[in-house]
């Protein structure tokens, strides 16, 4: 089993640890995560790009504790899901990939509104971060609209709304660019700033090949199971 | 404290996305209602059928089945909804959201049997308020309030049964056969059609082993004031019984299940 450490140095100590992480597919020849250690600092933004079928979903779903892997330990902050969930997902926010994840009978502000009670944000703040939330996306024009009857990049500002709705301080995008515009990427890429402001970390998982829109902290290549140093020239 | 009023606000606000989703069919309600109005209207006409010990006249079957058909639109919303809404949760990708959420799938799962709940007491009011206005079905007046602690009562014991097939429904993830299958046999053994006391011998006991005997019971007599299988604070009992030992292995089986689909990835699978 190979084991690569990644560790960007000279930031203070938090953020997201993963070791020895090992997940297997039943039949599957080799793990599809073999060993991988990741080390996200507070402050910093991550970019890990692979070939599909790479397992970036598959390391990003084990990093937000929605499985678990056959081996190895995930800690935010120094909290371990499996000991304390809930305030490991206080602090976390993850965007899975595709165009999943929205009710589509539902209007996008009652969607907003749904998700900010999942969050538990205080009942006095929701309605004015719901509304600069809003804004911030550029959903105003369609905030009472079905998200049936929305576009994919509407869609797809919805998704990005509410997984930065309770200003987390690790954020996991899956192949956030899906169906945006320019005006949605530079969303993104403004939201991602606000985190690192905060203190918060954000981790940008792309297919092998697309163009990176922001400068990145660190880029890795996800490939045989295995994390390692994406080419420099591929940084920017 | 605060915990605990996250969590109660997260569950009300799940039981209102159900019903902002329900109600965003605009004829959903009506077809609900006219198919409560068609079934009432057929066991009005098999009353005039029925002549068995206790149940001489057709009003008194009617009476006695209407009671039943409330229990039944219990029984279906609180075991055939859940896992139907679960797994359009698995397949829209919104379960995956509730999983990264504070509030998290076991709370999400528990709280999606909220609103079948309360869509199951107004289905119910609406069969009593039918069958009373059209069928001429004769409240108890003195006791038909304690139809309302009786049924809340039930709905605790009940949910046990939901939570279960929803944990099933994540691991399996297609039990919507298998609640048609529970509702069917429930209905079969709890008095709803017809009284247990025409059951053969061998067949009793299962009357006795599930809450919804002594739920079913325990409302007709408060509606119809028809006589008690047992005493009001025995079927009472029961149903606490039920209840307080029901939901925590309930909940017990819904981690359980949580815990196995993260563990094995097939979480998200539908």
């Amino acid at each position: 089993m190979s084991a690569t450490t990644v560790t960007i140095p000279g930031v203070p100590e938090g953020g997201l640890e993963l070791q020895g992480i090992v997940k297997r597919w039943r039949g599957a020849p080799r793990p599809v995560l073999d060993g991988v250690d990741l080390r996200i600092e507070a402050g910093t933004l991550v970019r890990i790009d692979g070939a599909n079928g790479a397992g970036k979903t598959t390391l990003l779903r084990i990093a937000a504790a929605i499985i678990t892997p056959e081996a190895g330990t995930v800690r935010l902050a120094g909290i371990d899901p499996e000991r304390d969930r809930r305030a490991f997902h206080r602090r976390l926010a993850f965007l899975a990939a595709g165009n999943t994840g929205l009710y589509a009978r539902l209007k996008v502000r009652q969607q907003l509104e749904w998700w900010a009670r999942m969050c538990f944000l205080p009942r006095g703040e929701r309605e004015a971060r719901i509304d600069a939330a809003i804004a911030e996306w550029g959903i105003e024009e369609f905030a009472g609209r079905r998200l049936d009857r929305l576009s994919m990049g509407q869609r797809q500002r919805v998704r990005l709304a509410m997984t930065f709705l309770p200003d987390p301080e690790l954020v996991l995008l899956d192949e956030p660019r899906t169906s945006l515009d320019e005006e949605g990427i530079d969303a993104v890429i403004g939201a991602l700033h606000g985190v690192t402001e905060r203190g918060g970390a954000g981790v940008w998982c792309a297919p092998a090949g697309e163009p990176a829109a922001i400068d990145f902290d660190a880029h890795w290549l996800l490939s045989a199971g295995v994390l390692a140093p994406a080419a420099q020239a591929a940084l920017r | 404290m605060s915990e605990l009023r996250d969590r109660l606000d997260a569950a009300l606000a799940m039981a209102r996305r159900d019903f902002l989703i329900f109600t965003s069919y605009r004829f959903r309600l009506v077809t609900m209602t006219m198919g409560s109005l068609f079934t009432l209207t057929l066991f009005h006409f098999l009353s005039r059928l029925v002549r068995a010990p206790g149940l001489e006249s057709s009003g008194r079957y009617f009476a006695f089945v209407v009671v039943g058909l409330v229990i039944v639109e219990v029984l279906t919303s609180t075991m055939a909804l859940p896992p139907v809404s679960l797994r359009q949760e698995l397949v829209a990708g919104t379960f995956e959201r509730l999983l990264v959420s504070p509030f998290g799938a076991v709370g999400g799962m528990a709280a999606t049997l909220l609103f079948p709940f309360c869509l199951a007491a107004f289905a119910g009011v609406t069969t009593v308020i039918l069958s009373t206005a059209i069928f001429g079905l004769s409240l108890d007046g003195g006791s038909a309030f304690l139809a309302i602690p009786y049924a809340l009562l039930g709905a605790l014991a009940f949910a046990p049964f939901g939570l279960v097939l929803l944990a099933m429904g994540l691991l399996v993830k297609q039990t919507v056969m298998g609640a048609s299958f529970i509702v069917s046999g429930i209905s079969l053994v709890a008095g709803i059609y017809f009284p247990i006391s025409i059951l053969p011998g061998w067949l009793r006991w299962a009357s006795d082993v599930q809450p919804f005997t002594p739920a079913t019971d325990l409302l007709r007599h408060a509606l119809t004031g028809t006589a008690l299988l047992h005493p009001a604070w025995l079927e009472m009992l029961k149903l606490v019984g039920f209840a307080a030992v029901g939901l925590p292995v309930a909940l017990m089986a819904v981690r359980a299940s949580v815990r196995r689909g993260r563990r094995s990835a097939t979480i998200l699978e539908f």
